[in-house]
């Protein structure tokens, strides 16, 4: 009985002193192989260089260039054609800054039509030539529908600036106001129908009065 | 001959294909639960599409504060810029999406405005280039309308923006000098057709959208001529600008 005991004793002795044995087994070495690394010097340099990712830039399409011609009322001269360029910079989607640059000529007014041998003003000075810096805003923005599968944004504008009127050899300062429609008939190319007055003081006649000259308009524009 | 023409359109053909392979857009995943296309690059625009979360778009180009993408199914439409800052490179990034330009930041400027120099209508327009963050380059073309004559001025200066970190008013001062040519509207004709010129300027700047600015300066003209004493002018000036 007292042998059975010893042994049963000297075998859990013997398990316990393995373990004890198991767990130096785990936590003696251990350090041994972690602090290695930290020791010597890595032996493998790494090869791979970093790579520099390029993200590409995004192209920012706010500009709108393009042509326009039409007819332009001049006070007193009749209505004439109108040929002109435009170009714009959209700054939200509600305001943009835009610039026009056109030429016309004037006709015959009707005083001189009556009397032929009445000049008002030259040849040279019936050119009707003119700048405008315009700032516009898109009213009501929308789509135009053409049949069932066509749709074509629209913006319709409405624009006030300043600018120079030469006119009878003489430059004068001209307020402009109008409204105007612009269809884009693809993202980037659009179509423009447009009435602008352009007002300036004028002596022609002998009296000064401000005159206006209407001027509809067609034009084509592409964004960029 | 047709061959060399064949070879001609070949190679051009190469050169055309290659160069349009050469475009690279920008690529963004959507980690919001959708991102909304519209028919247009305005708020008013109807949405006729979701993007899905985890799906990568491709960014074409941008109008205003809209961006025109792509789906990965090919449907074309406009995402509003807040929404599509939001999203992230393949890598986890955040999209690069350029921040909103100021004073420090910025480097040019483009404006028009309308004045009074010397009691006169001005139409001006400029375009200004940022030196440091507070100083700027100007360059002016102004025409003055008169009753009796017309003036072209161009002046090229210096400005400092006092505090450009303040957003909504900022004081500016500014000094250049240039040159104006006069045409008589009515006789007699002016002593001299052209005059050198200099100026001191004092003004304020403001935002009034993330990208558009108000701009009012007051400038004091020397127009020196040949006479014993030199002409003192004043402009006051109103205009509209915008950062590129």
């Amino acid at each position: 009985m007292e042998i059975r005991f010893g042994s049963v004793l000297l075998a859990a002795l013997l398990l316990s002193g393995c373990s004890w044995l198991h767990r130096a087994d785990q936590t003696g070495p251990t350090p041994v192989v972690a602090e290695e690394p930290q020791a010597e010097p890595s032996i493998v340099e790494p090869q791979v260089e970093r790579r520099v990712v390029k993200t590409p830039k995004i192209k920012a399409r706010d500009f709108e260039l393009g042509a326009y011609f039409g007819a332009l009322s001049i006070e007193d001269f009749g209505t004439n054609p109108l040929y002109g360029l435009r170009a714009a910079y959209h700054v939200t989607e509600d305001v943009f800054l835009e610039g026009f640059v056109a030429r016309s000529k004037a006709g015959l007014s009707s005083l001189e039509e009556t009397f032929p041998e009445i000049t008002v003003i030259s040849s040279t000075g019936r050119r009707f030539t003119y700048y405008d810096l315009d700032v516009g805003y898109n009213v009501l923005p929308g789509e135009i529908f053409l049949g069932r599968g066509h749709a074509f944004n629209s913006q319709l504008y409405v624009l006030v600036g300043m600018g120079d009127v030469k006119f009878a050899d003489k430059d004068q300062f001209a307020l402009n106001f109008g409204v105007g429609e612009r269809l884009l008939m693809t993202d980037w190319l659009a179509l423009h129908l447009d009435v602008r007055d352009h007002v300036f003081e004028s002596d022609l006649f002998g009296v000064t009065k401000n005159v206006h000259n209407v001027e509809a308009t067609l034009g084509f524009t592409v964004f960029y | 001959m047709r061959r060399l023409l064949a070879m001609v359109l070949m190679l051009q053909a190469v050169c055309v294909g290659t160069a349009f392979a050469a475009k690279q857009y920008l690529e963004l995943v959507v980690i919001q639960p959708y991102l909304e296309m519209h028919t247009g690059p305005g708020r008013g625009y109807p949405v006729f599409y979701v993007i899905g979360r985890g799906e990568t778009l491709t960014v074409l180009y941008s109008r205003t504060d809209w961006y025109r993408v792509r789906a990965p199914r090919g449907q074309e439409g406009w995402v509003r810029r807040d929404d599509l800052a939001a999203t992230e490179l393949a890598s986890g990034e955040p999209a690069p999406i350029p921040p909103y330009p100021n004073f420090a930041t910025h480097r040019w400027e483009l404006g028009a405005g309308y004045g009074v120099y010397n009691r006169e209508n001005l139409v001006t327009t400029f375009v200004d280039f940022g030196l440091t963050d507070s100083l700027d380059a100007e360059l002016a073309l102004q025409q003055a309308f008169g009753t009796i004559d017309n003036r072209n001025i161009a002046t090229v200066g210096l400005r400092n923006t006092i505090v450009p970190e303040w957003r909504w008013f900022s004081p500016t001062i500014g000094i250049g000098g240039g040159y104006q040519s006069v045409s008589d509207k009515v006789p007699p004709a002016p002593l001299q057709k052209s005059n050198e010129l200099a100026y001191a300027s004092v003004g304020a700047r403001g935002f009034i959208t993330q990208r558009f600015m108000w701009r009012i300066d007051w400038r004091a003209y020397v127009v020196f001529n040949k006479l014993n004493t030199s002409e003192v002018l004043e402009e006051w000036k109103f205009g509209l600008a915008v950062f590129f």
